[in-house]
């Protein structure tokens, strides 16, 4: 028996940065798996392809940095697979890899990797691509479409998402059971919107995801879906179109609720989750696209320090007595 | 004020069924270990006699590795409202303080009313961590009086602020302690033996060990059937305790466990996301990932390290970090840095 030492605690609660890591990228591949079995391999691919580069993209940089290439602790891949998954099927495969390629070599590694980015990268990524070739990425296939092919370019209808339809001022016409599995046209992943919810469960309740900030953004866009609609129609058909379109469910479970780019306190938190709750809901009506997702969670990552500040700078001054 | 959170401690993953599944095992003295021979004491059972018997019988507290009559002593100055005797093990893997209760409930209690008794103090009350432990311990002995600590750690901190909030000044002892002097004084026995948990992965029968002071960590360890890919070997708390090397080093009551890991840890450890975790821990209002970024400076701001002197060094933050960083030793680092005045 040979004996090694260490130091104490020589026991670890879960959850820690790898198994949360997993738990994310668990939830996300199941995301994946009503797409694969609506339009074949192609997402799949997409999803490799794109975890792929990621994953080279931070090596190099470590590499050029003179880094030790990471333990790997994971955040790439998410990164990539959260790309991938707010895009749409029939995008060309360079398409999400250059967004992996933006959101790690420019939203993730210059300020020094995990644990230290001021921004969302997945967000930024898909906001850079967003902004470059909104024709592709605001393209959606038919969602009656078949075994696309894996790599080449789709063909097919190309229709309008609800999304855009909203944005139009039209009322989409969905059956409500297509719209819980995912059935309807919008990014690759953010359609099936049972399956969000379990995973979003399975997150909270491992405690991997903060359930308060998602809490917060699902209230204010839930209380301006239902006070001010956009579309001439009842509070409900107002609120479950709003909520079940486009991107924003996916991003409440599992962009906004990115510990690192939110804010740390409780109560700043859900003021956090509200103001970007509030932010893509403004971006929705008076933004140039159909999807403000990403763009609101960016610019509620740039306010989260100061939310921060305001939260806990006023309550805690000085030594907080030990007796209370 | 406190705006912060409202719960504080860790819930830590209990490992204590297996343990407590059986009575406590009874380990033969080894031969070279001396005998000690019973003392005899005269004359009434006050507060003299009750401090002489403990003196006598060389008891220690197994919480804390002090003496018992050294605190007895101490405590009669300080005139506390309420002896508390601590039978919740916040340890997940040990057990021992548990399953002394549970055997010997009756000694348990007349060895606290000595102790009462010998300090002067009226209110005692027996500890336990949850109202189940507290209902089995009830129809054990119905006279029993209960207070809950709770299960989360450190169950005895929390235990404190909770009365101290009530305005009650309490002393706490172990049940060990307790046992121990009940013994002294009404047979007069020199404290022998202590109750060890012996657990972990690298041993077969996890359970809880009656051992005679002094003997070797191997006997106890080869008497539960040690495996041997055992990687590490640790006393006292699976949170603060330490890491042994030398199996030959003897038994004290502050041992209180020993476990035996398979798998050797691993210190991989990744930056700070900022999950607050830490802080909600943290018993003693310390935001440890905050001391942690001003640590990174080159030269720390003393001003901004807000009560790391009053860390007691518990591991909470440690062992909740999902970032495995070493949260505790940080703290102790700053405490330190803020004792020594050294700023410039
Ligand atoms: S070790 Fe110190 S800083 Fe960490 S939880 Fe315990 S008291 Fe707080
Ligand atoms: S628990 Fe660890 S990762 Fe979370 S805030 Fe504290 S130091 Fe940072």
């Amino acid at each position: 028996m040979i004996l090694n030492y260490a130091k104490g605690p020589f026991i670890k609660n879960v959850p820690t940065i790898p198994s949360m890591m997993r738990d994310v990228i668990f939830t996300l591949s199941v995301l994946l798996i009503i797409p694969i079995v609506q339009y074949g391999v192609r997402p799949l691919v997409m999803a490799v392809c794109t975890m792929f580069v990621s994953v080279i993209c931070e090596i190099i940089f470590n590499l050029i940095q003179g880094n030790k290439i990471g333990a790997g602790d994971g955040s790439s891949l998410v990164t990539g697979l959260m790309i991938v998954m707010l895009m749409p099927v029939n995008a060309p495969i360079w398409l999400p890899c250059m967004a992996a390629v933006f959101a790690v070599i420019v939203a993730k590694m210059p300020f020094g990797a995990f644990g230290h980015t001021p921004f969302n990268p997945a967000a930024a990524g898909v906001a850079f691509a967003a902004l470059c070739y909104p024709h592709l990425v605001f393209r959606y296939i038919d969602s009656s479409a078949k075994n696309l092919p894996a790599f080449g370019d789709c063909t097919g209808d190309i229709v309008s998402s609800t999304a855009a339809v909203l944005k139009n001022g039209l009322k989409p016409s969905i059956l409500p059971l297509d719209m819980l599995w995912g059935a309807f046209e919008g990014p690759l992943g953010t359609t099936g919107i049972l399956i969000i919810c379990a995973g979003g469960l399975y997150l909270f309740i491992k405690r991997t995801a903060n359930w308060e900030i998602t809490a917060a953004f699902l209230a204010a866009a839930l209380i301006i879906a239902a006070f001010w609609p956009r579309i001439e129609c009842s509070m409900i058909t107002s609120v479950k179109y709003e909520l079940l379109s486009g991107s924003l469910l996916f991003c409440s479970v599992f962009m906004v609720t990115d510990p690192v780019t939110s804010p740390r306190t409780k109560p700043a938190k859900i003021a956090y989750g509200f103001i970007c709750g509030v932010l893509v809901m403004v971006f929705r009506r008076f933004g140039a696209f159909e999807q403000g997702a990403c763009f609101a969670l960016l610019i509620a990552n740039a306010l989260a320090p100061q939310i921060d500040v305001i939260f806990s700078g006023s309550f805690e001054t000085g030594d907080v007595l030990y007796e209370k | 004020m406190k705006f912060r959170h409202g719960v504080q401690g860790v819930k830590l993953d209990q490992q204590k069924e297996l343990s407590l599944k059986h009575k406590i095992k009874n380990l033969p003295m080894a031969d070279e270990l001396p005998l000690k021979p019973n003392f005899n004491l005269n004359g009434k059972k006050d507060y003299n006699y009750i401090l002489n018997a403990a003196q006598k019988s060389q008891i220690v507290d197994e919480f804390d590795g002090i003496p018992l009559d050294k605190k007895l002593k101490k405590l009669r100055g300080l005139k506390p409202n309420m002896i508390v005797a601590c039978c919740f093990d916040e340890d997940p893997w040990t057990t021992s303080a548990m399953a002394v209760l549970r055997e010997y409930t009756a000694e348990v209690i007349s060895g606290l009313e000595y102790a009462a008794k010998a300090c002067g103090i009226k209110e005692r009350k027996i500890a336990v961590a949850t109202k189940e432990e507290a209902k089995f311990i009830k129809s054990i002995n119905s006279e029993a009086e209960l207070i809950l600590a709770g299960d989360r750690y450190p169950a005895r901190v929390l235990l404190k602020k909770k009365l101290y909030s009530q305005n009650i000044k309490a002393f706490y002892i172990g049940a060990q302690a307790c046992l121990a002097l009940d013994s002294a004084v009404k047979e007069g026995k020199v404290q022998q033996d202590t109750v060890v948990t012996v657990a972990g992965r690298g041993v077969e029968r996890w359970s809880n060990v009656k051992v005679p002071l002094g003997t070797e960590l191997k006997t106890v360890l080869k008497f539960c059937g040690v495996s041997d890919k055992t990687k590490m070997i640790i006393t006292g708390s699976s949170l603060t305790g330490k890491a042994v090397l030398d199996l030959t080093e003897p038994v004290t009551p502050s041992t209180r466990c020993i476990i035996a890991i398979k798998k050797a840890k691993k210190d991989i450890s990744y930056p700070c996301i900022g999950c607050e975790k830490c802080a909600s821990a943290c018993v003693r209002s310390i935001v440890p990932w905050k001391i942690l970024k001003v640590m990174k400076n080159k030269k720390p701001d003393p001003l901004m390290l807000t009560n790391v002197q009053k860390c007691i060094g518990c591991q909470a933050c440690s062992v909740v970090c999902p970032s495995g960083i070493d949260l505790a030793e940080v703290v102790k680092k700053a405490a330190d840095l803020k004792k020594s005045g050294d700023f410039e």
